[in-house]
């Protein structure tokens, strides 16, 4: 009797396990993609033609636009949640979620130390007056496109599979600009880290969020 | 004990590898064929086999259509599949309750 009662318990827990499992996260991307990459070609823009040049500056005007992005993002997913009558904090978005959480919170923690130690940064280094402006403008930047790569491969796990990919190019392209080093001198400070910030956080986006428009409108057509 | 919900399960859920697909198939609206191999480490004859006998009993669905010049089966479960998929866990928990200690 023991043992029947065993074996109904473990087929439940098999079952709740491949539920788990199988139930991805479905949502439609492309708006929240397209929005943010929206977001991100214009503040690169607007980055640049203010001349947003001081390193505590671009930090502080960057973490603004990625709370906005994330605040964005969440109110598409909510509206399209509630136009298809399901719950939006579902199994399948706090799986994502969670997934994606620890790198952008180690990228938020590693931002928030640069930003309190910019002074003793210059402090240390007086010889070298560029060391802060290097770290926050070109090494943050950098180190938020592989964070972000991760916490989408991350995501990845729970979604379709195309999204590990676009990971890997953010993880790919940051590292590629860690071994590409400081750019040459010939090249502003200002124009390279609001053009790196506005192509992975905008351009990138942009292209995937085309092409999910396409291909899920062609999976709902199907 | 009463013997009678387990012999009121339904055999053609019961048998393990056709579980599994039930199991993912009641979670989300459609899965392909890829997926679903892949998750539960099936060959393509295994899973075809399955498939086949729970679309043969009316539980499943399939659709087949291109993606990318590449053609796609996607299954899905159908309304009787569900309403059995539901009746399965009542018994399988009903058996649960039959034996647990008062």
């Amino acid at each position: 009797m023991r043992m029947e009662s065993n074996w109904a318990a473990e087929h439940l827990q098999v079952i709740r396990t491949l539920m788990e499992r199988s139930a991805l996260y479905r949502r439609a991307l492309a708006p929240v993609m397209i929005f943010n990459g929206c977001m991100g070609a214009i503040a690169a823009i607007i980055g640049w033609a203010a001349e947003i040049d001081s390193p505590s500056g671009f930090i502080t005007y960057w973490a603004v636009i990625g709370l906005l992005a994330i605040g964005g993002s969440f109110f598409l997913v909510r509206r399209q949640a509630l136009s298809a009558s399901e719950p939006f904090w579902s199994p399948p978005t706090r799986r994502v979620t969670q997934a994606m959480l620890p790198p952008l919170i180690a990228g938020a923690i590693i931002s928030v130390f640069v930003l309190v130690r910019l002074a003793s940064f210059q402090r240390a280094a007086p010889q070298n007056p560029m060391f802060p402006a290097a770290v926050a403008m070109l090494w943050i930047p950098e180190a938020w496109i592989v964070l972000y790569g991760c916490a989408f491969h991350a995501a990845g796990f729970f979604m379709p599979r195309g999204m590990k990919l676009f990971g890997w190019a953010f993880i790919l392209g940051g590292c590629a600009l860690f071994a590409a080093g400081i750019p040459p001198a010939r090249v502003s400070r200002l124009a390279f880290s609001h053009s790196v910030m506005g192509l992975f956080f905008g351009v990138f986006h942009l292209a995937y969020g085309i092409y999910l428009f396409y291909t899920e409108k062609r999976r709902d057509e199907t | 004990m009463n013997p009678e919900p387990f012999l009121q399960l339904d055999r053609v859920i019961h048998e393990k590898g056709r579980l599994a697909i039930m199991s993912m198939l009641a979670a989300t609206p459609e899965l392909s064929f890829t997926e679903m191999r892949d998750t539960l480490n099936m060959t393509d004859g295994n899973l075809t086999t399955h498939i086949r006998t729970l679309q043969e009993a009316g539980y499943v669905s399939i659709t087949k259509s291109f993606q990318n010049n590449r053609p796609l089966t996607t299954c899905s479960v159908t309304a009787t599949g569900k309403k059995a998929f539901t009746n399965y866990i009542n018994l399988l928990e009903q058996i649960i309750q039959q034996t647990r200690p008062k």
